[in-house]
Order: structure tokens, then C-alpha cells, then sequence
């Protein structure tokens, strides 16, 4: 089964979606296909959030609610007026209302559930989900309380009133128009960086993208589809309750992505419409039903750990992930960087602890610009704590970061990132199966001006940035020497080459100052080679490099300086030869082989 | 390995598929849908209408059934949630093709479909255990058009009128506490007794409530106390209701304590034990004390069948009649919907479990069988729900049919 | 003051529920950085057992609490192997779901076996209440609060003083690191998990007198203790006992004081305002993450 059926059966699909009830008597089958819509909707809003981002959010009726019980409230306001009442626009406007409340709250919830993981981020969700499902059940006077809202006016448009037969393909369009948005937000820039959050949020951070502000977005996103579901349901049911709306659905939508397969355009569809139907058609067995159903989540979990879609692609029925297009291999692309103008750091007094290990003591250093700095030491020397202080990562106790003679606050990685200086880690954090190439266009965040809205609607400019970023990318993977591997899953790699892949991805945001936090650890000889050949060019391009090492023959090769960290403390700062004579640092870490002749 | 889930899902497609063609081939019975909760914790209820509704279809059918066609009772669990009774209802009738309804369990899942039933499924549907007024009282009432709601229950406008006129003019307490639950139909309940209180010019000396998850009501209870009521008007189920006695009991608090029919059956004495003693519930029916004996045929039929006494018989009672009053309509005038629906509104005389009525049963206006003036308050008394009537020396009930016990009207203990 | 400290009392009974359910959260977390998301369920299962021993087949009190526990242990050996090992990859939170099944499964498999009608169970030490000065209380409650403390002083003297209690602590720093001790880091899981369960069970046991006899025992409860769990940090069992009484009586007050309606509001409100404020939990360590 190849890529090309796909859209034949999806549009066979949506054809017989819209045919077949044509001839089917009765208002059942429409009511329910409308209902699998519905929760549909619904289930890809999760699905970005739980399935994309990796965040699990067991809240998500509540904020269906909150968009159900929004238009509820503004349709039955606004449907006696007169104006209202010929144009149906109370209804849309209701709609778009809850869609936005929900939004709100999606934000709302995002704030505290996205200071915890795990299953701290699933309590808050919970949480969030009680406390809403008590409010609509306690403010009577607004809500209805437990017995709920009715006579909710249908959905019109002009005069005409929708009933369930021409109001299943309105909510058919607006499925499908709901699905078309997942696509572009997945395929975009915005689903590009989501993906990336799930593998590592550090790294995700290091290359200038403020990670937090992105879960919120996604929250807020996923919220909003959620609130224009229930929105639809208000005008379909024309009656709710908070009994709709509880912990059981959360559970319920969650189930519908991980069974459809987490992380796919389909398998929400799937999810959705197997849940609903299902109990449906096992109408007999209602004594044994939550023992069905916990049946089937354990066996979902068992053998379908992807999900159907997991399965389908198992045998090779794959989703396109992005629109990260991999042809048009240009064989003369440069390999040449482009030139940088690199700064002067500088340390002052730096002081960090951590309770009551005294990590870095009065660290003072300084790298000039444009040149290779080494800092040596022994293991739990400090060195990478500098790394991670001077780029934001901790905030340090005392003492002063000047980069080109100017004082400046780091606060995060990302923040760093922003101000020109870029790091790598000592244990590689990259982005799990996503391509060699998708990991340096990640590394192009900073540069893109146009925006995630731009990138979603196709806006020319983002257009323009986007094949810009490829172009960028393909020259630094060539840089790099990763070339061959440009469309390979980045887990595949060789070690070395996860090194050179985090490199590249590092030099995507064109950084001014470089930290390489040992490098070579891991590498063969031969590899250890093209790494000093690629400091050298990125020293010949202008850039500063702060490089972290154990290997001394690498170290003395090719740098300019050495500072040598012993307990926190600056015992030895020189070029390489006064580094390799120095008494202090041949105790501490050389050993006599390493010592100059 | 992988396969299994295909495989499941299959199945149970084909076993759907041959159901419903067998069920399309037997076209002939006359068949009475029902939707309501089977499991979870109102199946109590639904339990009972679905058991009572049975025993009702195969007395019909031992008979011969309606002009020789067999009665058949088509059921769903709607697991007490109204958007399954919406789309099951639909199903009933349109899948299933049922010319008749026994109402649901949940008051929101009544209100949730009563429009789509008026509007759209023009079935007529008899409510045999939810309260809320607004059912029955719905848009189609209001505008005039024709209401295939009805009910043989309890109805919230008036067990509100009940419970309030009883406490306060029958008992003459001036000061009412309330004590309702917050859930289901507890809202409404609250509304009624202080819409009542109010028009009988008095106000709820404390209007306290609770939620599910309540296990200890001591604060409320406190308040009460502290307040100073005479009696205390209640809107809840079991659960709740247990709790509550419990702790008025661990408080040495002995305020009368009058609930609406949420614990009429044995299911309360089984859950409160000794601690219900004294309680007054509104109710439409009992089966405890002396009995017509077409009732105590019921029970024994029913104990037959089931191998137990009946968990909240005023359900079963309820869905008995509601089966026996279809039938008469359908006898008289056939079995198409609407003329179920119309000739329901003409019946002038019933013999029914609840009770027989010699005036219509339902008209045009009013669609709640049983009227304030049929309700009935009950007291437990010993495991069983006595009847508490009035005479000329105040309130009594009658442990059997010599012996009269008469109630001390500040604690309701027995003189 | 009589209300302010009758309503208090009773809330920290409930309070003492609450943590005894809460610190079997926190171990499982401890050793397996998972949890039993169900384990109200399992409260209800210990519930419905004492039900069916002491009710239906007349055992007392003090012989039907080793069975109870001990068969909740058990079960829970098996229910970890089948729906939590094999859920413990790295990453993944999909042990989330797997327990949640297995409490849907309790909660219909309790309905078969019980009814659904709740039932009461006789409290041990008899009906009448206790006087302290003029607040009453119920003799099931004071075993309770009894019964919590002792479980508490008791596992905090296991974590320190036993060796087992140490493996279990290393287990919670780092399940590899003990593996290369010689510690036995599977069974280690398999065993803290088992003992969540019958710390459930335990729970199940004390309150069913106060409570009914039904399967939706568990619910709330646990969804409760849960939130308890969190607020007092799942790696800070210390602070659970304290934060669960605490907690128990603030929703009493709240109720009392204003009313019933917006205790759960008021309550998981302030407990997602803890969680933003103290993310690692009131009495947690704050996690250093390494970079």
C-alpha cells in the first residue's frame, strides 16, 4: 500500500459520508454520524496536545463544557430579539464565543498544569475538570445546576432552522474544515516545534524557542477545538447538563487518542468514531459495560501501543509527518560557513551552589572573540555547571556574565539562545525519530519572522522562510559532513554523527558564541579529526567557541586558550604550552604523560 | 497477535448485524420501548421499571395479548445520561419501531428528550419515577400543541405543595428547615419547597444542601438545629439520605425529617437501619401496612419471580400501570402513535396499582396521573412505610388493621 | 467555638482517609515513578470485602483485617504485573489509562458480585458516640485518626530503620543504581505497589462503617487523596499524613462555614493554586534538573 491511496480512500470516505445518508430512512444514523463528528473535533484537539506534544490532559470535557455551555447561555439570550431571530446569527455568534471561552480557559488551566509533568500535569488537568463540573452544578441560577440547560435554540442560518438531517452536513463541513486545520498546524513550523517538545524540552529551549509560551499556545489551541465541539453539541442536543461533561469523558477522549494511534492526522478520526460506535452496536451487553470497556483499554494498551494507526503503519501504512519536502538534492550547495561576527565573554566573580556544594567559586574567565577557548578539569570540576550558568540555564549565585563588554542577564536557555549564545550537551538531547534534516530546521526558530499563524494559513512569507530554513539546514548538515543522512531517522545515527547532527542544529541559529560540552566524549580518532577541522572553520568564520574537553590532544590542537576549573576554582588560565608546564594543573589533572617535554 | 483487535471488533459487528436482522423479522408483537438507568447507582430504579413493566407485558400476554398481537418491552441502559437516552429514545422508535415509552430514571434525561419526542418522535411516553415538573409541563403544553408526555409519578410542582402544606398545615410548623441535594433533581425540589413555603407566607428558617460526596452532614445538621426547626424538608436519594440520619443520630438530634419519595423502599431501611425510624417520605403507593389485594398479588408475583422483595416498589408499581394504561389506549384505538397519545387523554376510569382512579386519569391540561390530592405520607416505622392519616386526634398510622399508633408532632416518635 | 470544633473533628477523620489512600500513591511513585491512578477502587474493593466478611459470614473486626489486607495484596502483585510493568517504559505515561481500566473493571466486577444497593456495615466499637467536653464523636472515627498516625509512624520507621525500607528508597533514587547493588529492583516495584493496595484495602476497611457498602465507594475518595498526594509531594510521605488531615478539616470547615457547594471548589481551586506556587509539592524537594 503506498502513499498514493491514501487520498483516494479519503476522499471515497468523505464521499460516502456525504451520499449515504441520502438514502438512509430515519434520523438515527444522521444523529449519530453528526454525534462521531462532534466528539471527533474534540478528540484532535487532544490529539494535538496529548498526542503531538506528548501532554496529557484528562480535563478536556470540562472545557468542552465551558464552550457548550457559552453558547447555550448567549443563543437563548439573543434568540427572542428580532434581529437574531431573521438572521440566525446569534448562533455563530455563540459559537464563536465558546470557542474563544474555551480557549481562555484553555490558557487558564495551561498556567498550572504546565509547571508540572507527569502525572502532576494529569491531576491538575483532573482537578481543573472537578472544580468546572462543580461550578455548573452549583450556580443554578446561571447553569440550571445538575438539571441543566434546555430548549437551547438549534442551529439556523437566515430563517431556515437546521434539523438533524441538514444540520449532519453542516457538522460534516466543519469536521473536515477541523481536520484540514490539524494538518496545517502539524505540518507547519508550529508542528514541527511541538514534536520537538515531546523528545526534549531543553534542547527545544537551547535553540531560542521560549518552550513554555509554545505548551500554552498548544494548550490553548487544543482547548479551542474542544470548546467549538461542544459548542456544536449545545445546538445539536439543544440541551446540557453537567452530567456530559465529567471526569468519564476526559477519560473517554484520551482513550480515543491513544486508540486511534497518538500523534497522527487519522487516528483521532478513528478513535473517536470506534468509541462511539462500539457500545452502540453492543447495545445488548449494557450489563457488562464497564467491564468491556476496561477490557478494551487494556487491550488497546496491549497490543495496539501505536494505536490502529500505530498498526496500519506497522505494515506500512504511514503518514506523511510534515511538509518538510526531502528532494531536490543539491549536489553544489557551499560548504563554507557564512561569517559571524563572535563576542567576548567574559566571567566575573562567578559564584554557584547547590545547597551546600559550592560548585564554582569566584570563577572569573575570559574568551575573546573570535577564538577557541578550552576549559579543562577534572570530573565534577564544574565545568559543566559554568556552561549551563553562563547560558542561562541556572541563575547564578554572585557574579557577573559581560558579553562584549556589556552586563547581561541570561535567564533561560532560550533567552541565551536569543542573545547569540548557542550550547551543546554533554549527553546528546535530540529529537528521537525525527529527520537529520527536521532537527537543523528546528535549529532555524530564532530566524523566522513570520510567525505560527503565517506558517499555518500559507502566508507567503512563511513560504519563502520555510524553503529558506531547508536551504540553511541542507548547507550546514553538508558542513557537517551528514549529507547522506539528511532524511534518516536522527535515532538511526551513529554516535559521532548525533554529535556533528547537535552541532549543526546548534549552528542553525547562527550563534556568535558557541559552548561544545565535550565534544569528542564518545568519538573515534577519525571523527575526532573532522571535529577540530569544524572548529577551526567556525573560528575561521569569526565565531567564539567556549569548548568543554577531556581529550587533551584535541584540547592543545586547536585552541587558543585553556582556562583549568579544579573544585569550582580557577587554578590555571594561559595558552596551551604554559598550560601543559603548569605545576597546579599536572597535579590536579594532567599527570606526568600529558605534561609538556 | 496484532489481529486481535481487528478481530474483536468484527465479531461484534456481525453479532450487532445478525440481531438486528433477527429483530427485523419479528414484526409482529406490539412493542414498548424503555430507556433508563440498568446499571450504576440509580439501576435500583431502572431496575424496577424495567421488572415491573415485565410483570405487567406477560400478565397482558397470558390474557391473549391486544387482539391477539403479543406485548414485547424493548430496553436500554442509558447509564443514567441523557445524551444515551436521547440517542437510544431515537433508536427505540425508529430502529426498533416502539409505539410506546416507560420514562427514564433521570430527570435530565427526560427533560433532554421531552422536545425531540414532541417535536420529531411523537411517541407517547409515561414517566413512572422522574419528579421534574417541567416534563410534563413542557413547550409543546405551553404552546398548545399536542404533549406526548405523561406521567404516573411524583411530580415536583406538586410533591412541593405536599410536603410543605402537610408540614405546615396539617403538623402546624411554622418553622421549615431544607436539607437538599444538589444533584439531579434535588435542584428543582429546592425550588418547589421554597416556592411553596413562600406562598404559604413563609420563609426556610435554614436552606441548607449537600453534595454527593458528602459522608458526614453535621455542619448542615448543626445549622439546622441552631436555626431552630420544627422540621426538616428533604430532596434526595438513599445515599445521602442515610447519612443523613446517621448523623442526626450521632448528634442526639431527633427534628422531624420529612423526604421527598427518593427513599421510598426498603432499599432506605436496608442502607439506614434503625436511624430511619420516624423518617416521613412523600410517596404516591406503599406496600407496607394493609393492602388491596390486587397490590399484594403484585408483590407476591413479583417476590416469585425475583427471589426478593421489591428495592422501591412505587417504580415497578408505576411502570405496571403505565403498561396496563397503554394497553387500554391501545385496545380502544389501535396502535398508532398519536392515537395512543390521544386516546390516553380520554381514559375516565382506571383500576390501577397506585390507585384507582374513578375520574379521567389524564386530560388534555393535565398530564400528571396522580394529583396532591392522591399523594400520601408515609412513615417509616420499623422497616416498613406506613401510611400516616389524620383524624380527629391528629396524625396516626396503623400497624395492622387493629392497631393505631399516634405520632408526637415535634418528633414524630410514636405515643 | 462548639461548631468551629465539631465540624473540624469530623473533617479530620475524613482527613485521616484521605491520607492513609494518599501515602499508597506515594509509594508506588517512589519506586516505579508510576501510580496506581485507580486506587480509590481498590479502597472500595477493601471496603466490599470487610462487607461481605463481617456482614455476610459474621467474622469480627480483627479477623477479617488480616484477610482483607493480605488478599488486597495479593491482587495487587498480580494487577501490577499486568497492567503496570509492562507500561514502565521510559517517557511514557500510559499507565495512566492501563490502571484506570483496571478500577472500570472493579467497579463492574464489585457490581456483579455485591449489588448495587449500598449496604451498611456495623461500625467495630458500637454506635454511641463519644463525648469529649461537648463535641461528639464517633468511636469509628477515633480509630481512624488512631489507625492513620500509627500507619504513618510505622512507615516512617520502616523506611529508616529496616533494610528493606532502605532498598525501597534506593529503588526511588534510582531503580538502576540499585539493580547494580544487588538489590532486586523489580521485586522491590512489584512489592511497593502490592503494598499501596493494602494500604487501600486497610482504608477500605476503617471507613466502610461510616460510609456504605457500595461500588462507587472509592470514587471520590480517591480522586481526593490523590490531590493530597500531589499537593504533599508524591516523594514526601511525611507530609501526606499531615496535608490529608489538614485538608479533611478545611473541607468540613468550609462547608460549615459557608456551604457545601463550594467546599470542592474552593478546595481543588487551592490545591491547583499549591501545585503553581510549589510545582515539587508543600513538602517536596525541588527537583534540580540536569542539563
Amino acid at each position: 500500500m503506498t502513499d498514493r491511496y491514501v487520498p483516494w480512500l479519503v476522499g471515497l470516505a468523505l464521499a460516502a459520508l456525504i451520499v449515504v445518508p441520502i438514502f438512509v430512512q430515519g434520523t438515527y444514523y444522521r444523529f449519530l454520524g453528526i454525534v462521531v463528528f462532534i466528539y471527533a473535533i474534540v478528540t484532535v484537539g487532544l490529539n494535538i496536545l496529548a498526542g503531538y506534544a506528548g501532554q496529557f490532559s484528562l480535563g478536556h470535557a470540562a472545557l468542552m463544557a465551558m464552550g457548550a455551555y457559552t453558547t447555550a447561555l448567549l443563543t437563548k439570550a439573543l434568540a427572542p430579539l428580532p434581529f437574531f431571530a431573521a438572521t440566525g446569527l446569534h448562533i455563530w455568534f455563540g459559537v464563536l464565543a465558546g470557542t474563544l471561552v474555551a480557549a481562555v480557559f484553555g490558557a487558564l488551566l495551561a498556567f498550572p498544569a504546565l509547571r508540572v509533568r507527569g502525572p502532576y500535569l494529569a491531576m491538575v488537568t483532573i482537578a481543573f475538570g472537578w472544580v468546572i463540573f462543580k461550578i455548573l452544578q452549583e450556580w443554578v441560577s446561571v447553569t440550571g445546576g445538575d438539571l441543566g440547560l434546555s430548549s437551547i435554540p438549534k442551529a439556523q442560518l437566515g430563517t431556515y432552522l437546521f434539523d438533524t438531517g441538514s444540520f449532519y452536513y453542516v457538522v460534516l463541513g466543519l469536521f473536515v474544515a477541523a481536520l484540514m486545520l490539524q494538518y496545517r498546524l502539524v505540518s507547519s513550523e508550529l508542528g514541527l516545534h511541538i514534536l520537538a517538545i515531546k523528545h526534549s524540552e531543553i534542547a527545544v529551549s537551547s535553540v531560542g524557542i521560549n518552550v513554555y509560551r509554545l505548551k500554552v499556545l498548544v494548550f490553548v489551541i487544543s482547548a479551542a477545538f474542544a470548546g467549538f465541539g461542544g459548542t456544536l453539541f449545545a445546538h445539536q442536543q439543544n440541551y446540557v447538563s453537567p452530567d456530559n461533561f465529567q471526569f468519564f469523558s476526559s477519560v473517554f477522549f484520551l482513550l480515543a487518542v491513544l486508540f486511534g494511534g497518538a500523534g497522527t492526522l487519522m487516528g483521532p478520526v478513528i478513535g473517536a468514531a470506534v468509541l462511539t460506535i462500539l457500545p452502540e452496536l453492543l447495545q445488548d451487553f449494557d450489563k457488562f459495560r464497564l467491564i468491556i470497556y476496561g477490557c478494551f483499554i487494556l487491550l488497546t494498551l496491549y497490543f495496539l501501543p501505536n494505536g490502529v494507526m500505530g498498526l496500519l503503519a506497522a505494515r506500512g501504512i504511514r503518514e506523511r509527518r510534515t511538509a518538510i519536502d526531502s528532494t531536490g538534492a543539491d549536489a553544489k550547495s557551499p560548504h563554507k560557513l557564512a561569517a559571524t561576527v563572535g563576542v567576548a565573554l567574559q566571567l566575573n566573580n562567578v559564584s554557584k551552589s547547590f545547597g551546600g556544594l559550592q560548585a564554582l567559586r569566584d570563577v572569573a574567565l575570559r574568551v575573546e572573540p573570535g577564538t577557541v577557548h578550552a576549559l579543562i578539569g577534572p570530573n565534577g570540576a564544574g565545568k559543566t555547571t559554568l556552561i549551563n550558568v553562563a547560558t542561562g540555564f541556572y541563575p547564578l549565585d554572585t557574579g557577573e556574565i559581560i558579553v562584549n563588554g556589556r552586563p547581561v542577564t541570561v535567564r533561560s536557555l532560550d533567552d541565551a539562545a536569543n542573545q547569540g549564545i548557542v550550547r551543546t550537551f554533554q549527553t546528546i538531547k535530540l529529537f528521537g525519530n525525527m529527520t537529520v534534516l527536521e532537527h537543523v530546521v528546528v535549529g532555524c526558530a530564532r530566524h523566522s519572522t513570520c510567525g505560527y499563524l503565517g506558517a499555518v494559513i500559507g502566508r507567503k512569507c512563511a513560504r519563502h522562510e520555510a524553503a529558506r530554513n531547508i536551504a540553511i539546514a541542507r548547507d550546514l548538515i553538508s558542513f557537517v559532513g551528514l549529507r547522506r543522512y539528511e532524511n534518516m531517522p536522527a535515532n538511526s545515527l551513529a554516535y559521532g554523527h548525533r554529535r556533528l547532527l547537535e552541532i549543526a542544529r546548534a549552528l542553525a541559529v547562527r550563534p556568535q558564541l558557541l559552548l561544545l560540552d565535550e565534544p569528542a566524549a564518545g568519538l573515534v580518532a577519525e571523527e575526532i579529526h573532522s571535529l577540530a577541522h569544524i572548529i577551526r572553520q567556525l573560528r575561521a568564520s569569526g565565531m567564539t567557541v567556549l569548548l568543554v574537553e577531556h581529550h587533551m590532544e584535541l584540547v592543545t590542537s586547536i585552541s587558543d586558550r585553556i582556562t583549568v576549573l579544579d573544585y569550582g576554582v580557577v587554578i590555571a588560565d594561559g595558552p596551551p604550552a604554559a598550560i601543559q608546564r603548569d605545576e597546579r594543573v599536572i597535579a590536579a589533572y594532567l599527570g606526568k604523560p600529558h605534561a609538556a617535554p | 497477535m496484532t489481529g486481535t483487535g481487528h478481530m474483536r471488533v468484527a465479531a461484534a459487528i456481525m453479532a450487532a448485524s445478525f440481531w438486528t436482522w433477527a429483530a427485523a423479522q419479528a414484526q409482529e408483537p406490539i412493542k414498548i420501548g424503555f430507556a433508563g438507568a440498568l446499571s450504576g447507582p440509580a439501576s435500583f430504579v431502572g431496575v424496577e421499571i424495567k421488572r415491573g413493566a415485565e410483570i405487567a407485558i406477560d400478565e397482558i400476554n397470558a390474557k391473549g395479548g391486544i387482539g391477539g398481537r403479543k406485548l414485547v418491552l424493548v430496553s436500554r441502559d442509558d447509564e443514567h445520561n441523557p445524551v444515551k437516552t436521547v440517542a437510544q429514545y431515537r433508536e427505540l422508535v425508529e430502529r426498533e419501531k416502539v409505539v410506546a415509552i416507560v420514562g427514564a430514571t433521570n430527570s435530565a434525561s427526560m427533560l433532554a428528550v421531552a422536545p425531540i419526542v414532541n417535536d420529531t418522535l411523537k411517541v407517547p411516553v409515561i414517566c413512572p419515577a422522574t419528579d421534574a415538573t417541567a416534563i410534563t409541563e413542557n413547550d409543546a403544553q405551553k404552546q398548545g400543541r399536542d404533549n406526548y408526555l405523561f406521567r404516573v409519578g411524583m411530580y415536583g410542582t406538586g410533591q412541593g405543595n405536599f410536603m410543605v402544606d402537610t408540614m405546615v398545615k396539617k403538623f402546624g410548623h411554622t418553622k421549615v428547615g431544607l436539607l437538599t441535594w444538589t444533584g439531579g433533581w434535588g435542584v428543582t425540589g429546592r425550588g418547589e419547597l421554597q416556592r411553596r413555603l413562600k406562598e404559604n407566607g413563609l420563609s426556610p428558617v435554614a436552606d441548607e444542601t449537600f453534595d454527593n460526596s458528602d459522608t458526614d452532614m453535621t455542619p448542615q445538621i448543626i445549622k439546622l438545629k441552631n436555626a431552630g426547626a420544627q422540621s426538616i424538608l428533604n430532596y434526595a436519594l438513599v445515599r445521602e439520605n442515610t447519612f443523613v440520619v446517621q448523623t442526626k443520630e450521632k448528634l442526639k438530634d431527633s427534628t422531624p425529617y420529612v423526604s421527598a419519595w427518593g427513599i421510598a423502599g426498603p432499599a432506605f431501611w436496608k442502607a439506614a437501619g434503625a436511624a430511619g425510624e420516624g423518617v416521613l417520605t412523600s410517596t404516591t403507593v406503599t406496600i407496607d401496612g394493609p393492602q388491596p389485594p390486587e397490590r399484594m398479588a403484585f408483590v407476591n408475583e413479583y417476590r416469585r419471580r425475583h427471589n426478593q422483595d421489591m428495592d422501591a416498589a412505587v417504580f415497578a408499581i408505576g411502570a405496571y400501570d403505565a403498561v396496563y394504561l397503554f394497553t387500554g389506549a391501545i385496545e380502544r384505538d389501535g396502535t398508532e402513535p398519536q392515537k395512543i397519545r390521544s386516546a390516553l387523554e380520554n381514559i375516565a376510569e382506571f383500576k390501577g396499582l397506585v390507585k384507582h382512579f374513578n375520574r379521567p386519569v389524564f386530560t388534555r391540561d393535565r398530564h400528571n396521573a396522580v394529583t396532591e390530592e392522591d399523594m400520601i405520607m408515609t412513615r417509616w416505622t420499623n422497616g416498613q412505610m406506613l401510611e400516616v392519616k389524620f383524624d380527629a386526634k391528629g396524625p396516626h398510622v396503623e400497624i395492622d388493621a387493629q392497631t393505631k399508633k399516634y405520632l408526637d408532632k415535634s418528633n414524630m416518635t410514636l405515643l | 467555638m462548639y461548631f468551629f470544633f465539631q465540624v473540624a473533628l469530623s473533617g479530620i477523620a475524613t482527613g485521616a482517609i484521605y491520607g492513609l489512600i494518599a501515602v499508597g500513591y506515594s509509594l508506588t511513585y517512589m519506586t516505579t515513578k508510576a501510580l496506581n491512578f485507580a486506587l480509590g477502587m481498590w479502597v472500595m474493593l477493601g471496603g466490599m470485602l470487610t462487607y461481605s466478611l463481617i456482614v455476610l459470614h459474621a467474622f469480627s473486626p480483627l479477623a477479617a483485617l488480616p484477610i482483607v489486607v493480605s488478599a488486597l495484596f495479593v491482587l495487587g502483585i498480580v494487577a501490577e504485573r499486568f497492567s503496570v510493568m509492562p507500561f514502565l517504559r521510559a517517557g511514557s505515561d500510559v499507565w495512566v489509562m492501563s490502571t484506570l481500566a483496571v478500577g472500570f473493571l472493579m467497579i463492574d466486577l464489585a457490581e456483579m458480585i455485591w449489588g448495587r444497593s449500598p449496604t451498611p456495615v456495623p461500625p467495630f466499637l458500637g454506635k454511641n458516640p463519644i463525648y469529649i467536653g461537648p463535641l461528639s464523636v464517633l468511636p469509628q472515627q477515633l480509630l481512624i485518626i488512631a489507625a492513620a498516625c500509627v500507619t504513618f509512624i510505622a512507615l516512617d520507621l520502616f523506611y529508616r530503620r529496616t533494610l528493606l525500607g532502605k532498598a525501597f528508597r534506593a529503588v526511588a533514587h534510582s531503580g538502576e543504581t540499585s539493580s547494580l547493588m544487588g538489590i532486586n529492583t523489580r521485586r522491590v516495584q512489584a512489592v511497593s505497589y502490592a503494598a499501596a493496595a493494602a494500604l487501600a484495602g486497610f482504608a477500605g476497611f476503617l471507613v466502610v462503617p461510616l460510609t456504605l457498602a457500595e461500588p462507587q465507594l472509592g470514587t471520590v475518595l480517591g480522586l481526593k487523596a490523590f490531590a493530597i498526594a500531589i499537593i504533599a509531594g508524591l516523594a514526601a510521605p511525611r507530609g501526606i499524613l499531615v496535608c490529608g488531615l489538614a485538608y479533611g478539616a478545611l473541607e468540613a470547615l468550609i462547608s460549615g462555614y459557608f456551604y457545601t457547594g463550594i467546599r470542592d471548589i474552593l478546595g481543588f481551586s487551592l490545591m491547583i493554586l499549591a501545585l503553581f506556587l510549589k510545582p515539587e509539592g508543600l513538602f517536596g524537594k525541588p527537583v534540580e534538573e540536569r542539563a
